[in-house]
């Protein structure tokens, strides 16, 4: 077993005193900025991208993968103790769990998001360590005119299923993209919509966009619309535990949400909403208690949130052996790989062995202590949503500033970082999903990449993307997905009109 | 999910809603003007596809997607602002705070190399406060110093940042 050989590197690895410790350091950091208020696990990762800057690449991955987990579980005790939810995949989450615990159930909802967590990340990542490599293998072959395809097919999925229409998720994409443009090209040397400021020649630094989008936006839109009465967070009495009776209706939804999750997740195919939702739908159907269902059934937040976690841990497959990031968050993950020079991909796997495996074997012990953390910490994460919210709000701020600001200590990106928020703020007013603009601006200088060495290779000739069969594959599937909703659509509201 | 708080709520559903409207025609404009960008980036020497392909690409496809948004404003259709943890969708629109927070954020910012790092993200926290409503001014002052204070010292002492100290230099 070669997987399990480098597994077992990747855990002589993670397993140093000191590595232990970064581990430590970001599942605690990752959870704590995970559950306040605001703040998804996309903008947790990257508000503490700055935390890591001084780290060697292995110590600073191996602290992103507790960023990572940390992230989702802080996410899941906000949804259960707050009524909102966050990010579009702790809907379910806050559907049920939020109901369960204002039964007086609350310690029991979070064990089950917990220890469901728990369990689908474990198993999650064990996918992971058999799958990644035997996909890197094959991905080693998959030429440019494909890889082009592929990046396609992720903007057009994640487009079409974050928000409420393709054609805003799109729109959303391409100022992503038209972001990613500006600077200098660096195949030709030549610059592009500079508009003359010498700052720009550099490109706009992702972490800017991603933090004005997220942490900005979110702080302006917040402010416009603040919610007067004090909300209700649940109080916690006690850590988070499960009866006997709750353990046996929780496990098979446990399961079947990690069997759901960690497909989706690898897929492009938009994230972790779809199996959540998926998820949730199975287990009404499936329960020997409908009647709880919608009044806090802890079957429903079992199964979502181990389908949520089981994502988490897909995604980390085409992120790995593609560099195909299918999430927001994974799009930050891959950024901060390129910041260390690293380009994720069938060939990190050889090239960069011990970082990849030291990478997964932290996965595995970032879950182990995600679990000792939740259980018997969860009322001291509760208090952290007690937190005022001009006081929140302000600190978010203060942090927003000092990651952009230490980019490269200049005030220009200051002003970027206040530009992009007013974009953020629009986004939010006018329902465009911010998550295809980041993916745009991450992954859209690799999209130009692959699409000239694809024309280079073929001497400029087009048909390129329509005689390498998986490309060609590919794309129809992109165009399928481009047209085919819009099309049932069209055809549901002519029957429904035609019906009586 | 309740109606959008953009004028005139009381008319016909099917109306045009002028931000709408304001906001497809932006995005069309902006695809626009790419356009025109991309036009002035050279073609390349010696490369079979130049820098120019692709922004022509980007552009192309914003001035398209802008054209459909704006159709489909013109047909009535109106976006419906996202529901966020701490925001309430009847509460009344609160431009101002948001333009506060701006504003002491550009200020800040501003300020931030020769009054330094401390004091410059201390007036963008108080102005946070200020804009989310808080009015303990001693404590909200207290409190902008400390965060702004303990912040500078985790990132310049603990993780080896450079931050400027601007007037406190020598102090801290």
């Amino acid at each position: 077993m070669d997987a399990l050989h480098s597994l077992f590197a990747g855990f002589e690895t993670a397993l140093t005193p000191l590595n232990l410790l970064w581990a430590l350091v970001g599942v605690t950091l990752g959870t704590l900025v995970g559950v306040l208020p605001g703040i998804g696990p996309a903008l947790t990762v990257a508000l503490l991208l700055p935390v890591t800057a001084k780290l060697p690449p292995v110590s600073a991955f191996i602290m992103f993968a507790g960023i990572y987990y940390g992230g989702m579980f802080g996410g899941s005790t906000t949804s259960i103790l707050l009524n909102t939810p966050g990010e579009s995949s702790s809907i379910i989450t806050a559907l049920e769990g939020n109901k369960m615990a204002r039964r007086g159930r609350a310690a029991a909802a979070l064990a089950t998001a917990a220890i469901g967590s728990f369990v689908a990340g474990t198993i999650g990542t064990m996918l992971l360590t058999f799958a990644a490599p035997a996909i890197a293998d094959i991905a080693v072959q998959i030429p440019p005119s494909a890889k082009f395809a592929l990046i396609m097919l992720a903007f057009v999925t994640i487009s079409a299923t974050f928000g409420g229409s393709p054609l805003r998720g799109l729109i959303s994409l391409f100022v992503g993209l038209a972001i990613g443009l500006v600077g200098t090209d660096l195949q030709s040397g030549q610059s592009r919509f500079d508009l003359g400021r010498p700052e720009l020649l550099d490109g706009i630094d992702f972490i800017t966009v991603v933090i004005g989008l997220f942490a900005i936006g979110e702080t302006l839109y917040v402010a416009t619309r603040l919610r007067k009465d004090k909300g209700s967070v649940i109080k916690l009495e006690g850590g988070a535990s499960m009866s006997r009776q709750d353990w046996r209706r929780s496990w098979k939804p446990w399961l079947r949400g990690t069997a759901l999750g960690f497909p989706f997740g690898a897929i492009p195919a938009g994230g972790a909403e779809i199996p959540t939702f998926l998820s949730y739908t199975l287990e009404k159907r499936l329960t020997k208690h409908p009647e709880e269902f919608g009044k806090g059934a802890i079957e429903g937040v079992a199964g979502p949130e181990a389908a949520n976690n089981a994502s988490a841990a897909g995604v980390l497959v085409p992120l790995l052996t593609l560099g195909l990031p299918t999430s927001a968050t994974a799009a930050i993950l891959l950024a901060a790989f390129q910041q260390y020079g690293l380009q994720p991909g069938p060939l990190l796997f050889v090239t960069n062995g011990d970082l990849v495996w030291g990478l997964i074997a932290s996965l595995y012990i970032g879950n182990v202590m995600l679990l000792a953390l939740n259980l018997p910490l969860a009322p001291i994460w509760a208090r952290l949503l007690l937190i005022p919210r001009p006081f929140l709000y302000a600190g978010i701020l203060v942090f927003s500033t000092v990651g952009v600001y230490s980019l490269n200590n200049s005030v220009f990106d200051l002003f970027l970082l206040a530009l992009f928020g007013v974009l953020g703020y629009g986004m939010r007013r006018f329902d465009f999903p911010v998550t295809p603009a980041i993916i745009g601006v991450i992954l859209g200088p690799t999209a130009e990449a692959q699409f000239r060495t694809a024309l280079q290779q073929s001497n400029g000739d087009f048909s390129i993307f329509a005689r390498q069969p998986l490309t060609a594959f590919i794309l129809i599937v992109v165009a399928l997905a481009l047209i085919l909703p819009p099309v049932l659509r069209a055809r549901a509201a002519r029957r429904a009109t035609a019906a009586p | 999910m309740t109606d959008v708080p953009s004028p005139p709520p009381s008319t016909a559903r099917r109306g045009i809603s002028a931000p709408d409207l304001l906001v497809a025609l932006g995005v069309t404009l902006l695809g626009a003007a790419l356009l025109l960008g991309s036009l002035k980036i050279p073609f390349g020497i010696n490369a079979v596809v130049g820098p120019r392909v692709f922004p022509l690409i980007v552009s192309v496809g914003m001035t398209a997607l802008g054209a459909l948004l704006t159709v489909n404003a013109l047909r009535g259709d109106r976006a419906e602002p996202a529901a966020e943890e701490d925001t309430d969708p009847d509460a009344p629109v609160n431009l101002g705070a948001a333009g506060i927070i701006l504003g002491g954020f550009l200020l800040g910012a501003v300020l931030l190399p020769t009054l330094g790092f401390v004091l410059g993200t201390a007036i963008m926290y108080f102005s946070v406060a200020y804009a989310f409503g808080e009015r303990r001014w001693g404590l909200m002052v207290f409190v902008a110093l400390a965060v702004a204070l303990v912040t500078y010292l985790v990132f310049t002492h603990g993780l080896g940042l450079t931050l400027p100290p601007g007037v406190l230099k020598g102090v801290l």
